[in-house]
């Protein structure tokens, strides 16, 4: 996984939630908010911010 | 001097709980020195045999990494480095979520960095064990080379324990050698490692129940739902609840002015004191019961893990407005009061989405404006209770619309940008800690009293000498009906005459009073609006707090101070009230006309001292009044206008 045109406090608060460049995470809810799920947390993305989220699925990662 | 312990974690780990644990209810807030970041410190006897060691913790505010722009990680940092006026601590306490250990122990290395020495307060691992993990606490201890203490904060279980080990490393004293990681991948990498040698098994952030009330709780439809049952039953515990003490403080007070009336000689002294300072000190105490049960009920809400939820549903509708969804408790505190609303725009990161939320908060209709919606309702509709009821609602609808319009205008004007999108961590779902809440209500009670009670009762202590001094002389109708009622024989006549003279020479002070004048100087600018100089003494007294608007009404027009108007007497005699030419001072145009100012304007000393205080600046507070001044003024003038030219005036 790796941010794309999202503001650098943005990128850098994802990170800190650990978000981080390359983890695994789950979707748990699509839409507004996306809930995803990384190292056992839960959380919850507005749409904006989920859309400046790139993913891969796991079998192509 | 005594030891210092740096309380630190993440957001939603158990901080707080830990803390009221080791320091229970000995605790006061303050601010962190320069700043709007509340800061709770405690003492603490820490067990250590037959030695216990005494020492002040610090409860650091929550956060993910000290590398970020926050306030919290920059007071974090400053605390740690020893810098400004912050005094080093002796040993930092991190609190890490035994759930989520990898994240929490970025902030553990980074907190290795500095060369405090470090005890890891594990908590949580009941929760961890659930969700089939399993932890090596001395394998954790090996590898990232500090105490590790397994803990279940909530329950108190092993704190004991966790207490005689920081009281052990105290003791012992000395720096550690910090931790040399360079960058946010060799820190990731660090964590990674570390969990990999401590911890087996695959935890899950949520179980199916969970997964099925986030659904329900941030659905488009059925979570807009819950959110209005949440908050609908929130508001109805809140008023039916706070109902009771409210009387009772009104009671008391009114008995103790009543004690000082009879006790004290007549004179300034007698009346400053009973009407200026009491006074003044019970209409700030009677709002205290619902200050208190609001936070009470926030903090078991935020408790149960509902609110991060609640504020992803409030965000679909604040961010069209250009508000972020952090800023719903703010805006549904305000409902009670904007003092405590204000402070707790805290909680937004944004600067900018905080100042936008600060300038409309005090457009949500507080409690202070009830008894003037009340007053204003019933003049509006005699005996139509059902429309009196509609009218009281809209007040309620038209505030929260206009501070919606607001901050939308703000966002393109003064406060320019976009509500930042949201990003939050949703709490695993538990049952909401009573102590917790408890603790939360006294503080935020306490903060109340000290922020609001001063300045209030400063303002009533003035409104006082602006409405008594000068004094009048004895008005000649006044005096006439005293010698009439000296003549009579019938005791309730006479009584009734005495009565009657009063309202007079209350009427004839407060004509004569600054107050008055200062009425009578206005008055052509309120003209438009509908009002005479009786009713713009109201409303430009109402502007240091606008709750003194029922009273000064009640005395100028219905001869009583007495605020009580279940009395219909008094009611009676304010809506028949008359202005100078003989025609009725409250029309309905009047009235709906002075209910829209009261709704939009803003009326309130503390609310603009605080605005100051939390933006640290005169020009936002002075930008807050001017403002909401112009909309209630614009929005009254096209009421009063607009039903005069249909026809009803």
């Amino acid at each position: 996984m790796h941010s794309a045109e999202l503001a650098t406090e943005d990128c850098a608060l994802l990170r800190a939630l650990g978000l981080t460049d390359r983890c695994l995470l789950r979707v748990c809810k699509a839409g507004e908010p996306c809930i995803v799920e990384v190292k056992a947390t839960r959380i919850g993305l507005s749409r904006t911010l989920a859309r400046g989220v790139f993913v891969v699925p796991e079998a192509t990662a | 001097m005594g030891y210092r312990i740096a309380l630190v974690g993440n957001p939603n780990t158990g901080k707080t709980t830990l803390f009221n644990r080791l320091s229970g209810a000995r605790a006061k807030t303050s601010n962190f020195p320069g700043t709007t970041t509340a800061a709770r410190i405690g003492r603490a006897m820490l067990a250590n045999g037959a030695a216990p060691v005494e020492a002040e913790i610090v409860d650091l505010p929550g956060l993910y990494r000290l590398g970020l722009s926050t306030p919290e990680s920059t007071i974090c940092r400053e605390v740690l480095a020893g810098q400004g006026l912050y005094h080093k601590p002796d040993a930092v306490v991190v609190v890490v979520d035994a759930c989520n250990l990898t994240r929490n122990l970025v902030l553990v290395g980074e907190l290795l960095a500095y060369d405090e020495p470090v005890v890891v307060a594990l908590n949580m691992v009941d929760l961890a064990q659930r969700r089939g993990l399993t932890l090596d606490a001395a394998a954790l201890s090996r590898e990232i080379g500090c105490p590790v203490v397994p803990i279940v904060a909530r329950r108190g279980e092993a704190v004991d324990r966790l207490s005689s080990i920081v009281a052990d490393v105290l003791k012992r004293g000395g720096a550690h050698t910090p931790l040399g990681l360079d960058g946010d991948q060799a820190l990731e990498a660090w964590a990674d490692k570390a969990v990999a040698a401590s911890v087996t098994g695959i935890g899950s952030g949520g179980d199916s129940l969970t997964q099925r009330l986030d659904e329900a709780f941030t659905h488009p439809i059925l979570g807009i739902l819950v959110f209005a049952g949440v908050m609908g039953g929130m508001f109805w515990t809140l008023f039916a609840l706070a109902q009771l003490p409210m009387d009772l403080i009104e009671a008391v007070f009114a008995q103790l002015g009543a004690w000082v009336y009879t006790t004290l000689p007549a004179g300034a002294v007698r009346d400053l004191t009973a009407d200026g300072i009491i006074g003044g000190i019970a209409g700030t105490a009677v709002f205290l019961p619902q200050i208190c049960l609001l936070f009470f009920l926030i903090s078991l809400l935020e408790d149960t893990g509902y609110l991060a939820r609640a504020a992803f549903v409030m965000d679909r509708l604040l961010c069209r407005f250009g508000l972020p969804g952090h800023a719903f408790v703010p805006l549904l505190s305000s409902h009670a009061c904007a003092l405590p609303g204000i402070m707790a725009t805290r909680l937004i990161p944004d600067r900018r989405d905080r100042l936008a939320t600060i300038l409309v908060a005090p457009l949500m209709s507080c409690s202070a404006r009830l008894p003037v919606y009340v007053f204003l309702t019933s003049m509006l509709f005699v005996g139509q209770p059902l429309y009196a009821a509609v009218a009281f609602a809209g007040c309620y609808l038209l505030g929260a619309l206009s501070a919606l319009v607001s901050a939308a205008v703000l966002r393109r004007t003064l406060v320019k940008g976009t509500a930042r999108p949201m990003v939050l961590e949703l709490p695993s779902y538990k049952v909401p800690s009573f102590t917790n809440a408890l603790i939360s209500a006294r503080d935020q009670g306490f903060a109340f009293l000290k922020t609001a009670g001063t300045i209030i009762m400063a303002i009533s202590v003035v409104m006082w000498w602006l409405s008594a001094y000068p004094t009048a002389g004895a008005a000649p109708r006044a005096v006439a009906l005293q010698q009439r009622a000296a003549a009579t024989a019938d005791q309730a006549a006479a009584k009734a005459l005495l009565a009657e003279a009063d309202a007079v020479q209350a009427r004839a002070q407060q004509q004569q009073s600054f107050a008055g004048r200062l009425g009578r100087l206005a008055q052509p600018v309120f003209a438009p609006l509908g009002y005479d100089w009786q009713l713009t003494v109201g409303v430009l007294t109402s502007f240091l707090a606008r709750e003194v608007f029922v009273s000064t009404m009640s005395v100028l027009l219905g001869g009583s101070d007495d605020p009580d108007l279940a009395d219909t007497g008094v009611i009676a005699r304010i809506r028949g009230a008359t202005r100078d030419d003989g025609s009725l001072l409250f029309t309905p145009a009047t009235s709906a006309s002075a209910l829209v100012f009261f709704v939009l304007a803003m009326q309130c000393t503390s609310t603009l001292a605080v605005t100051r205080q939390e933006t640290g600046s005169m020009k936002w507070a002075g930008i807050q009044l001017a403002y909401m001044s112009a909309l209630a003024y614009a929005a009254a003038l096209i009421t009063y206008q607009g039903l005069r030219a249909a026809g009803i005036s």
